[in-house]
């Protein structure tokens, strides 16, 4: 067995011995400490994390290193004692194994070309009931009826007591869950979904104004976030930036005219990448949205951002050049590398 | 940030005091900033209160707005630091609204108004930014060093005092009994505060009436509470669930228990009471509702394991509220004073999203059967038994009384408490009063002269009942408190404790033992008054202190 230490964002040290034929996330749930994890293949990027100290080798073969050195921790199985810097705090921790529910599909509709709300209604649930418990930002991983296949998909309405999921889809052109929710899914089918999952919330104790970025469908965590903020009558300064390719996307940003009317400190910019002639709005991309807004007069916000890894690169070195300190960076990637 | 205001302040070499970017308890810096604001403004509003009162003039809102203001100010109340940034806004109005009353008041009556420097005169700011610049110049410490500590220790001791009484005053406000003399000495004190004064002689004058305006202030909650829901008698109280749909709810507010229980007759919901909510079986008028089933969990410092297990949806009160977990964040709801930010407040009690979760939710799934719990030993069921207490006092069975009273800190195996209840010999008879009893109250201790040997009080809240009882227990003996065979072990964590000691020095009560650690803001001079004029006498170990406490008495101690 190897002594494997884990450090959380937040500087907690948690120990753990693992065999030289079990991953880190397998010693850790053996341990009874749910670290975030999807596909448990190295694909999703969301188990990734630093080995700063020792030896380990990857379950299933060498494979190309992602550009930051992080390691998925689905396949890193210990070869000596190892230390591993996670990038959440210890609140990301889960000490519960993370439930299972089934859910009927209640409505699928067209949020302008090429995207989707799907509707959910939970089934009842021994140990949940028919609550609906997540923390807006947080994400469900939904199966495709039939196959072992999944996806992550963030909810984007509020927690509530009658069951409801809302998700917002984009439709990847050959996608599996895309083709699938394109042509076969009906109202009334039933699905399996694990969750809720995910640490990309808002830090509500913060005192600081915040800045939203969210490209592609990473706009599906902050429409809950923006939600829940106008629900609790929220005053401080928030500045939304959506990034889209065309104004053809902006479609799915239609329930912000009613946030804006519920959030007085809210602004929003909608940044559009390759606009028609014409428009008045900005015109760029996201990171180029927030290095305009940081260089003005923004105080020192936390920045939320979700999207592609594009993105997410841009964006985070926009930030760096201005000196946000990686601790009041809060991100979710929504696609595997 | 700077706060000491608890038992479990951040101690250092450097000194008390919680400094960094967020206490012990969770309160982080920006909403202890916001807090001491807060306070500053408050000082104010009693400035001109005070003087108005003076006048002859009340002001019934800004007296409850005094009393509510200091409350979310206590430990483990609110962390919301938007409420604060509201309640700033909202002190600001009612104190220029105040300033307009008063100066017209004094033109009335003939008099030169007084212009009003300081507290009274303080402009907040009108962004976050701006009022965190602002809270320096308000901090508890401001000046420590040109008037030194003693006068730091004092003027906190003052203010935390002040903040415990005002939490007792608004629990018997909601019930609809307020006194004008309590307005008074509230805004009185918080005049002295904004004086910022500096005489120790006076201060501890000041102190001590604090203590006696808490005794008035104790009284009336003693009144509202039997007034409305009857005297409290012994009752068993169920600790194991019932099969069906569940609410849970803490904290101390039995109006908030009532409120609930009157919303959820008929729905089949039961409701179960949580740490210093316990006490609330006692009462006739709450018990006759069917659907208060019991009393689920302990102490509040097990709230964070206790409230993730429960299959329902929680309800704060008031204090002591603990940084909600995510697995119930959804589920918990504040009321009153309490907050958090990003956590559901029921206002104005409207319990409609508590019903609604509680339905969506499991509940439980099974009856268990298990022990019960007996509380209720108010001063009516206490004194009703004196002719039996008194005799077994004469006859020899009761030896001697331990009231141990007060709230527990949170921190693991502190057990001086739990050690002085179970060694304490088995002719001796135990009260308790607030929370420092869960630590040991699933103990069996026996009977003693047909009597349990352990009574619980009630809430840290039912102090006068206590103060009642050996009031009475002196009269039937014929002698004064002081001699009577009874020992008070006074475990103090947040400010209500502190209120409640400075009623016991006022009623000149003596040997009080104090812990587990001493208050960090009394400096050793300060505490060498209260030792040599009060007899107060810090705890040690607890055999020790039994000892001595069974130790025949010097008779001119
Ligand atoms: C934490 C998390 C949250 C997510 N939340 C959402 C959400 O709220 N809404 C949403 O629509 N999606 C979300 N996603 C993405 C989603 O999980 C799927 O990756 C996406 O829907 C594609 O699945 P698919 O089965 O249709 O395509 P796949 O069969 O997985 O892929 C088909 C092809 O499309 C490419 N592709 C996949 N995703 C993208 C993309 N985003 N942009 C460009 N090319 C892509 C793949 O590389 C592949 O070549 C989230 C992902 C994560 C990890
Ligand atoms: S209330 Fe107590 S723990 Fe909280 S900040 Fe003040 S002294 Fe520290
Ligand atoms: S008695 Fe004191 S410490 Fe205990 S719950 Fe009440 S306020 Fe908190
Ligand atoms: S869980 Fe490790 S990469 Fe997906």
């Amino acid at each position: 067995m190897s002594e494997i230490t884990l450090i959380t964002r937040d500087g907690a040290k948690l120990g753990l011995a693992a065999a030289p034929t079990e991953t880190v996330l397998e010693a850790a749930e053996a341990a009874g400490l749910f670290l975030p994890a999807m596909c448990h293949e190295g694909s999703c990027g969301l188990c990734a994390a630093q080995v700063t100290q020792g030896d380990y080798a990857l379950r299933g073969g060498a494979r190309e290193a992602a550009p930051d050195g992080a390691i998925p921790l689905c396949l890193c199985m210990p070869q000596s004692a190892l230390t591993v810097e996670l990038p959440y705090p210890q609140s990301g921790i889960s000490h519960h194994s993370v439930p299972t529910r089934m859910a009927e599909i209640s409505g699928i509709s067209q949020a302008g070309s090429g995207a989707v709300i799907l509707t959910l209604a939970l089934r009842p649930d021994p140990e949940f009931g028919t609550a609906a418990d997540f923390t807006p930002g947080q994400y469900m991983e939904v199966s495709i009826p039939g196959t072992e296949i999944k996806r992550a998909y963030s909810l984007t309405n509020l927690p509530n007591w009658d069951g409801t999921l809302e998700f917002l889809i984009r439709l990847q052109p050959g996608g599996a869950f895309s083709t699938w929710l394109a042509q076969t899914a009906r109202p009334g089918d039933m699905l399996s979904l694990r969750g809720p999952v995910g640490r990309f919330v808002l830090d509500e104790t913060s005192p600081r104004p915040r800045v939203l970025v969210g490209g592609g469908c990473g706009f599906a965590p902050l429409l809950s976030m923006l939600r829940h903020l106008a629900d609790f009558q929220d005053m401080q300064p928030t500045h939304l930036i959506f990034g889209a390719n065309t104004e053809a996307e902006l479609a799915v940003a239609a329930p912000l005219e009613d946030l804006a009317a519920q959030l007085p400190n809210l602004t929003v910019c909608c940044a559009v990448w390759h606009p028609e002639a014409g428009w008045e709005g900005f015109s760029g991309t996201a990171a180029d949205a927030l290095a305009q807004y940081l260089d003005g007069d923004a105080g020192q916000p936390d920045i939320y951002l979700c999207g592609p890894p594009r993105l997410m690169e841009a964006v985070m070195r926009v930030a760096n050049e201005r000196g946000v300190p990686a601790a009041r960076i809060y991100s979710e990637q929504v696609q595997a590398r | 940030m700077f706060c000491f205001q608890c038992e479990q302040t951040t101690r250092g070499p450097g000194g008390a005091g919680c400094a960094t970017d967020k206490g012990v308890c969770g309160k982080d810096e920006a909403t202890a900033d916001l807090q001491d604001v807060l306070i500053h403004q408050l000082k104010g509003i009693g400035q001109y209160v005070s003087r108005l009162r003076g006048l002859g003039v009340a002001d019934a809102p800004a007296d409850s707005f005094i009393l509510y203001g200091l409350f979310t100010t206590l430990t483990n109340v609110n962390f919301n630091r938007a409420r604060f940034v509201e309640m700033i806004a909202e002190a600001a109005r009612l104190r220029d609204r105040l300033r307009a009353a008063y100066e017209a008041a004094a033109k009335a009556a003939g008099q030169q108004p007084e212009i009003l420097a300081g507290a009274a005169a303080f402009a907040p700011a009108d962004n976050v930014a701006g009022l965190l610049a602002q809270a320096k110049a308000a901090s508890v410490i401001v000046g420590r060093e040109e008037v030194g500590e003693d006068v730091i220790g004092l003027r906190a001791l003052l203010l935390y005092g002040l903040k415990g009484v005002a939490a007792y005053a608004h629990h018997a406000e909601v019930l609809g009994e307020s006194r004008d003399e309590i307005a008074i000495g509230i805004a009185h004190a918080l005049d002295v505060l904004a004086s910022n004064p500096t005489d120790l002689g006076g201060m501890l004058e000041e102190a001590l009436a604090l203590g006696r305006l808490n005794f008035k202030v104790m009284e009336t909650l003693d009144a509202a509470n039997t007034g409305s829901f009857g005297a409290p008698s012994p009752h068993a109280v169920r600790t194991t669930p019932v099969e069906g749909k569940a609410i849970l709810i803490s904290g101390h507010d039995l109006r908030d228990l009532h409120e609930l229980l009157e919303a959820t007759k008929g729905t089949g919901i039961n409701v179960y009471t949580h740490g210093e909510m316990l006490p609330a079986h006692g009462y006739p008028k709450l018990r006759e509702y069917p659907h208060l089933a019991g009393n689920y969990g302990g102490a509040w410092q097990n709230q964070q394991v206790e409230f993730a297990a429960f299959p329902g949806p929680i309800v704060m009160t008031s204090n002591c509220l603990i940084e909600p977990q995510p697995l119930y964040r959804n589920r918990i709801f504040t009321s009153g004073p309490v907050g958090w930010p990003g956590i559901r407040h029921v206002a104005n009690g409207n319990y409609g999203a508590v019903i609604q979760a509680a339905q969506a939710l499991p509940g439980f799934t099974k009856t268990v059967e298990g022990p019960a719990l007996t509380v209720g030993f108010g001063r009516e069921a206490v004194l009703g038994a004196a002719g039996t207490v008194v005799e077994a006092v004469k006859s020899g069975a009761i030896r001697h009384f331990f009231l141990i009273g007060g709230c527990d800190g949170a921190a693991p195996g502190r057990n001086y408490f739990t050690e002085f209840a179970e060694q304490a010999p088995d002719d001796t008879m135990i009260l308790t009063l607030g929370c420092g009893k869960y630590r040991f109250n699933s103990h069996d201790f026996g009977t003693i002269g047909g009597l349990p040997r352990l009574l619980d009080i009630g809430q840290c809240n039912d102090s006068y009942s206590a103060l009642v009882i050996a009031t009475a227990l002196a009269g039937a003996f014929n002698c004064g408190v002081n001699e009577l065979p009874l020992s008070l072990v006074v475990s103090w964590f947040e400010q209500k404790a502190a209120a409640v000691f400075l009623t016991l020095l006022a009623l000149g009560v003596r040997n009080v033992r104090l812990g587990p650690t001493l208050p960090a803001f009394l400096t050793p001079a300060i505490l060498d008054i209260l030792v040599s004029q009060f007899g107060v006498l810090p705890i040690t170990s607890a055999e020790a202190d039994i000892e001595a406490a069974l130790a025949p008495r010097i008779a001119a101690e």
